[in-house]
């Protein structure tokens, strides 16, 4: 479903270059859950916006379901986030003016999406929730709007850069769960984490050091 | 699915703080341009105004004549008539208007009923002409009936009330016209002076078909003008020429220029200066918005969503802001006007001409000063932003 292939990326700080990706190779089959942790600068972010069509690579391919993502124009790679990927992200990202039901609506594109909308807000707790703003929610609530947004146009793919990183154990606990049943029910997850709980849900895990897969794979 | 409109207006709404900034600059450029411009309206018919009731500005007559021998001889070289109709009926003649054919002649020895003798102005003025290829306008000219005569207010002190006005031609016939009207003095040469109409002077002159000058008013128009007026006249007759009357001109012209040089300063200077804070404000305001731009992106937005975006959002403040603009600025107008023109102040309305352009223009170019800032959204790396980095 998506492969890596030969993956490097090299940034420029300050006068150095900094190699965030070192000629990586990976392969995610459909209905995987792969975990991708590591330390600090390891690569991982970086990883996961490569597979999202966000950062070209210097060097190798990116293929979802064989198209060749790094060499497509930007309309094309906008065209396969909006279908096939959802993200999720730290900072949940929400839109400040808008409210829980209309963040999670942005993203969506059909009908059918929308038509979904309530039974996954219910599914997340978020129904009672519905009319607020961003600003009168907990972390928890945003990233779990967060996680709606992500996964309301169904996507494949579901990137998920650091879901936990801001929420409580109770509230990690919840998101994995969620993110859980979006992979039993069909949907593949590329999940960045240091959360170790995470790894009790992941299929598959890799751990990256310096650009480089260190294990796993 | 959310439109972008919608997503825009939520904004708006939502940072109301940039927005009212950023919409009053909109209101202030608009307000002041719309001001000025309907009081430059204003000073424009004042001093149309003014003039009408100063009278016409410009002398056309033969070449070789001397100004001042209106008014201290009796034969002054004199043209034809026609060619007041001549010059009406051009299609290239467009700098003058109010077109008067006159004799004027001074007659040395008019007895008045008691039998003193009085030197006098005697003035025969010609139905102002319609000029073919213009506008119709309002007859400016002084019209006197065939029969009757308008007297000045010194020699109206002469006449008793109901008698007649008598003079005798120069076939030695005498000529008597009732008075239809007594001019209020301050009308210079003509306080001591007649006004005829013209055929009625011509015949007691002896002098049908002849004219001495035209009066005309140059068109209060763009600069050059009137100075084109002696060429166009010259380029139909070469054997004509034209004075201006310097003072009345000069007070019609210092009042317009002043309105437009201030205009032409003020105007573009505010314009700017507003345009200048809100190319800023865009600029902080797609700083504040990195984040939401880049998860735009992340969601499959392209540039040109990021674009409108911005750029629609401009439309709607310049759209906003320059109607508001245009009614405070009207109603400015017509407050400041009633202090500043006496005459004409009741005739400042809306200027609908203008509200077309306000439409236009201030959308126009409030989208121009959120371009760049706009642009720079678009160039916001996506993935720095969202990972935090």
């Amino acid at each position: 479903m998506l492969e890596l292939k030969n993956i490097t990326k090299t940034y420029h700080k300050s006068s150095s270059l900094f190699t965030a990706l070192d000629n990586i190779s990976l392969k995610v089959d459909r209905g995987d859950y792969l975990l991708v942790s590591g330390p600090s600068g390891a690569g991982k972010s970086t990883l996961l916006y490569v597979a999202g069509g966000m950062i070209r690579p210097d060097a190798g391919e990116v293929k979802y379901e064989g198209e060749d993502i790094s060499g497509m124009n930007n309309k094309a790679k906008n065209e396969y986030r909006r279908k096939h990927v959802g993200f999720v992200f730290q900072q949940f990202h929400l839109m400040p003016f808008l409210s829980v039901l209309e963040n999670i609506k942005m993203a969506c594109y059909e009908r059918s999406q929308l038509e979904a909308v309530d039974s996954y807000m219910e599914k997340c707790f978020l129904t009672p929730l519905r009319n607020k703003k961003p600003s009168e929610l907990s972390v928890g609530e945003k990233q779990r709007t967060a996680f709606v947004r992500a996964i309301i146009t169904r996507p494949g793919l579901l990137l998920a850069d650091e879901p936990t990183g801001n929420l409580d154990p109770a509230n990690s606990e919840i998101l994995m769960s969620l993110i859980d049943d979006f992979h039993r029910e069909g949907g593949t997850v590329l999940l960045v984490s240091h959360n170790p709980v995470a790894s009790k849900y992941a299929g598959k895990q890799i751990v990256l050091s310096e650009g480089k897969i260190v294990s796993g794979e | 699915m959310m439109n972008s409109l919608r997503l825009i207006i939520k904004e708006l709404l939502y940072r109301r703080g940039s927005t009212l900034v950023i919409l009053l600059t909109v209101i202030i450029a608009s307000t002041v341009s719309v001001a000025i411009y309907t009081l430059s309206k204003a000073s424009e018919n004042e001093t149309r105004k003014i003039m009408r009731e100063q009278g016409l500005n410009l002398y056309i007559f033969p070449k070789g004549t001397n100004l001042i021998d209106f008014f201290s001889v009796n034969d002054t070289p004199v043209f034809p008539e026609d060619y007041v109709e001549v010059l009406a009926g051009s299609r290239t003649f467009d700098a003058v208007r109010h077109l008067t054919g006159i004799l004027q002649v001074k007659y040395n020895d008019w007895k008045d009923p008691n039998g003193s003798s009085h030197q006098i102005l005697l003035v025969g003025y010609k139905d102002e002409a319609m000029q073919r290829f213009l506008p119709k306008q309002e007859i400016m000219g002084t019209d006197v009936v065939e029969g009757t005569v308008h007297v000045g207010s010194l020699l109206s002190r002469n006449i008793p009330d109901n008698t007649p006005f008598t003079i005798t031609g120069r076939d030695g016939s005498q000529y008597s016209f009732e008075v239809a009207k007594r001019f209020e003095e301050g009308r210079g040469m003509l306080d001591q002076g007649v006004a005829f109409n013209l055929h009625d002077l011509q015949n007691i002159l002896g002098m049908e078909g002849k004219i001495n000058k035209i009066e005309a008013l140059g068109c209060i128009c763009h600069d050059g003008r009137i100075k084109n007026a002696r060429k166009q006249v010259q380029e139909i007759f070469s054997d004509l020429e034209v004075a201006e009357i310097s003072n009345i001109a000069d007070a019609r012209e210092n009042q317009r220029l002043m309105m437009n040089k201030y205009g032409s300063f003020i105007i573009p200077f505010i314009i700017l200066t507003c345009l200048l804070i809100t190319a800023l404000l865009f600029y902080q305001n797609v700083t504040v918005r990195n984040r939401e731009i880049g998860l735009l992106k992340a969601m499959g937005r392209g540039n040109a969503t990021i674009l409108f975006l911005f750029l629609a959002k401009a439309f709607i403040l310049g759209l906003t802001g320059g109607v508001a603009g245009f009614f405070t600025g009207t109603w400015i107008a017509g407050y400041f006007g009633k202090e500043i023109f006496l005459f004409t102040y009741s005739a400042i309305k809306p200027v609908w001409s203008l509200f077309i352009v306000t439409l236009i223009i201030f959308p126009v170019l409030w989208m121009l000063a959120s371009w760049i800032p706009a642009l720079r959204a678009t160039q916001i790396d996506a993935a720095k932003t969202l990972s935090g980095e």
